[in-house]
């Protein structure tokens, strides 16, 4: 359930467009592509203005206590413009596994900082709500209360002020909350989207806060509402590099008519309309279903995942064929969405972990 | 006149509807109480009587005025007692344009009849015009205040049944294909009309082909203006295509049942349910039939609060991924049985039958590649690719092995 009304709803809708457009075009982008940071911090703060951070945060802790269909709809909206803020890790993945877990004063504040825009939180270890999953991390809890090991594919891990570690320990998983104050080593790793900033860690005998008291029920839902989120940022993407592609069929002219007149085109473009529009429903539907408890939501959040993820590969991957030449070019921007597709692809697990968890739930129902 | 209260909320409609059934409509045995004989056209008539054949069409033109919700109670309320006859105005394709596009007194003298009659036929296509369907070659030739009509169609259901026929004919060869068709309202019954039904790959014999020699159309049965029908053609056809996304084609075998799926229960009862391969393309395909129903929901939201159709236009090609995907799955999933056939071997015969009745939705209405240039040019925007035949009048136009139409 969202404590937010439908006119609500449509008022940040309407803002977050209008933010987007003036503030995270194309040049937003590249700029914050050469930062360290990877993204503007300017736009960070502004979405904290605007409340957007607290999104998914009760009204509690100074949030605005919105359900899986408000952050879908940030998410689709970031998803847009491609910009690499670490929205779902910070602002959908660590709020719901931290309300469901014990809540300390130290948590609290942590939820407090994230929706006023002071503190982010990178993801990272082999469980569940990891968004990159690093299979070989090594982390490992000490006796004396300490932690130390290692992990790759922190995305953010460097600029974060707190990370999440989320393993598997024996047979029971752990989450850890480690705070940027502590001393631990950050290797920069290099990606292949000039936007990501993806880290290993290494950490040896740090201090950390253990999560505790969270279900099977909270983890699973955690991890859920990242897929959701995520599958909405994908729609937003596929659609976004969708309509620069229409566009350009429209004006692009060779052998004296626009390229868009061309079957061989226009057919791919029809395919992939159907692919946009059914990534879209599917997304909506997850997003739905989360927000509403729905019993069926396992089934429809797998359907996202798969769906939202190839429909965002094909369309992006077909955007710079679409282009021809002028999408080889680093200039042009079709090759930071297909780069960002791919990206995306292994993000709480691949399409078929999502098929066979989705056919398994049809199953389950049947 | 009417029993019914266009104003009135759903449950008293339907209780209304519901009450006027039980009055007039026997359910154990499907028929007019008080026939036993059954009597359709009787029946037909009831209901036309009552408005309840095309309720959202306005009382002056045989409906009640209500709204698509109205009329959805309507439906509901004939489809528990299991009568037939309500929802013409969204399918009976002859009666829906004669509303649209014909004249007031054209309307007033035939719709009564179309709509306690059987269902019209359609002659649209022909061999030389498929996709190209402004290409049509029947004639129509005026004779004082009546046509006489010349040629071949095509593709025609229900044609031995129906006693008229929406037809398409050519009343002027000297202008641009679009420019000099006519759509006529054609009696069936008549000399010079001959159906031969054809024998389709599913085994089927739902088609047939008509030929036309020298049969007679009065003149106030034109649909429209002459040499206009191409326009009021467009409004028929869309509707066709509309539903046909729907999956009205496919063979019903209790599918519709909520959790269960036929090519589920295949994969286990050919001991496939494990295979991690065939689990990925189960999935797969269960995701394109539960995205398109997704879609549908949002189509309909979307022509409901903006009239747009755009989304509606994707379903004919969803539906035809789906069909042929499955069937291609079932037919290795059978793997060397898929070689049978016939009443003995009902997995494989079903399979077969799927496989060639998916073509049915990827070529009837339009095939795919027709339908992905509508999205493309009428949704997307994309500009028409070269026509050569634009602007040229039909009798220049060339034809099959570069013949002219009018050689």
């Amino acid at each position: 359930m969202s404590a937010i009304q439908e006119s609500e709803r449509t008022a940040i809708q309407e803002e977050l467009v209008r933010f987007l457009r003036a503030e995270a075009g194309e040049d937003t982008l590249r700029s914050g592509m050469q930062s360290d940071l990877g993204y503007d911090h300017a736009v960070w703060q502004k979405m904290a203005e605007m409340g957007l951070l607290g999104i998914a945060i009760s009204e509690d802790f100074g949030g605005i206590g919105g359900s899986a269909v408000d952050t879908a709809m940030v998410a689709e909206g970031l998803g847009r413009s491609l910009l690499p803020v670490p929205f779902i890790e910070t602002c959908v993945i660590a709020p719901a596994l931290l309300e469901a877990s014990d809540m300390t004063d130290e948590s609290r504040k942590i939820l407090t900082r994230i929706a006023q825009g002071t503190a982010t939180i990178a993801i990272g270890g082999n469980a569940d709500i990891v968004p990159f999953r690093d299979p070989d991390c090594r982390l490992a809890v000490k006796a004396d209360g300490t932690m130390s090991g290692e992990v790759s594919l922190v995305m953010h891990g460097g600029s974060a002020d707190f990370l999440l570690l989320a393993f598997h320990s024996g047979n029971q998983t752990r989450c850890l909350l480690v705070s940027s104050d502590h001393d631990y080593t950050i290797e920069n790793q290099t990606a292949n989207d000039p936007a990501l900033r993806p880290a290993k860690i290494s950490l040896a005998d740090v201090p950390f806060i253990e999560l505790t008291g969270w279900s099977n029920d909270n983890f699973e839902q955690a991890g859920w509402q990242g897929i959701v989120a995520l599958s909405a940022q994908q729609t937003g993407a596929a659609r976004a590099i969708f309509e620069i592609t229409v566009d350009y069929l429209q004006t692009r002219y060779q052998f004296g008519r626009p390229i868009g007149s061309f079957q061989a085109l226009k057919h791919i473009a029809a395919d992939l309309f159907l692919e946009v529009e059914s990534a879209t429903s599917a997304s909506q539907a997850a997003a739905r279903a989360l927000a509403s408890k729905a019993p069926q939501t396992a089934q429809s959040v797998a359907l996202a995942g798969f769906l939202c993820n190839d429909a965002f590969r094909e369309v992006s991957a077909q955007a710079i064929q679409l282009h021809g030449g002028i999408a080889y070019t680093q200039e042009h921007v079709a090759h930071l969405y297909w780069r960002r597709a791919r990206a995306t692809l292994s993000m709480f697990g691949d399409s078929d972990l999502h098929r066979e968890a989705y056919l398994s739930a049809w199953e389950a129902a049947a | 006149m009417s029993d019914f209260d266009h104003t009135a909320s759903p449950e008293a409609l339907s209780a209304a509807v519901l009450g006027w059934l039980d009055l007039y409509w026997d359910t154990q045995h499907r028929g007019p109480l008080g026939e036993p004989e059954g009597n359709q056209q009787l029946w037909r008539q009831k209901v036309f009587d009552a408005g309840l054949a095309v309720p959202s069409w306005p009382e002056e033109w045989f409906g009640l005025g209500m709204k698509p919700a109205q009329c959805k109670v309507i439906e509901k309320a004939f489809a528990e007692r299991k009568a037939p006859g309500a929802g013409l105005d969204r399918y009976h394709l002859g009666a829906i344009t004669v509303f649209k596009a014909a004249s007031d007194a054209l309307k007033r003298e035939m719709l009564p009849k179309l709509l306690t009659g059987p269902i019209c036929c359609l002659l649209y296509s022909e061999p030389n015009a498929g996709s190209d369907l402004a290409g049509i070659r029947t004639r129509a030739e005026r004779d004082g205040e009546r046509f006489i009509i010349n040629g071949q169609k095509v593709w025609t259901s229900n044609a031995a049944e129906a006693e008229y026929g929406m037809l398409l004919a050519r009343t002027d060869w000297d202008v641009p294909k679009h420019r000099g068709i006519t759509f006529f309202l054609f009696p069936m019954k008549q000399q010079g009309v001959e159906i031969r039904p054809i024998n389709q790959i599913t085994g089927e014999s739902e088609f047939n082909e008509i030929f036309i020699e020298n049969a007679v159309v009065p003149e106030r049965f034109m649909i429209g203006k002459l040499n206009e029908g191409w326009a009021s053609f467009q409004t028929a056809i869309a509707y066709e295509r509309l539903i046909m996304g729907q999956g009205i084609t496919e063979r019903r075998r209790g599918a519709s049942a909520k959790g269960r799926s036929p090519l589920l229960e295949l994969a286990a009862k050919t001991h496939r349910l494990q295979d991690p391969v065939i689990r990925q393309r189960l999935a797969q395909a269960l995701a394109y039939r539960e995205v398109n129903r997704l879609n549908n929901e949002r189509a309909k939201r979307d022509m409901m609060t903006n009239g747009s159709l755009s989304l509606m236009s994707l379903s004919k090609l969803a539906m035809s991924r789906i069909q042929h995907g499955e069937a291609a799955i079932a037919t290795d999933l059978l793997g060397p049985a898929s070689l049978l056939d016939g009443p003995d071997n009902a997995d494989p015969a079903n399979t077969n039958f799927d496989a060639a009745k998916a073509y049915m939705n990827s070529i009837g209405g339009g095939t795919d590649q027709i339908q992905r240039n509508i999205i493309a040019e009428k949704v997307l925007g994309l500009p028409k690719e070269y026509e050569p035949d634009k602007g040229t009048s039909f009798r220049e136009v060339k034809s099959d092995a570069g013949s002219r139409n009018g050689e």
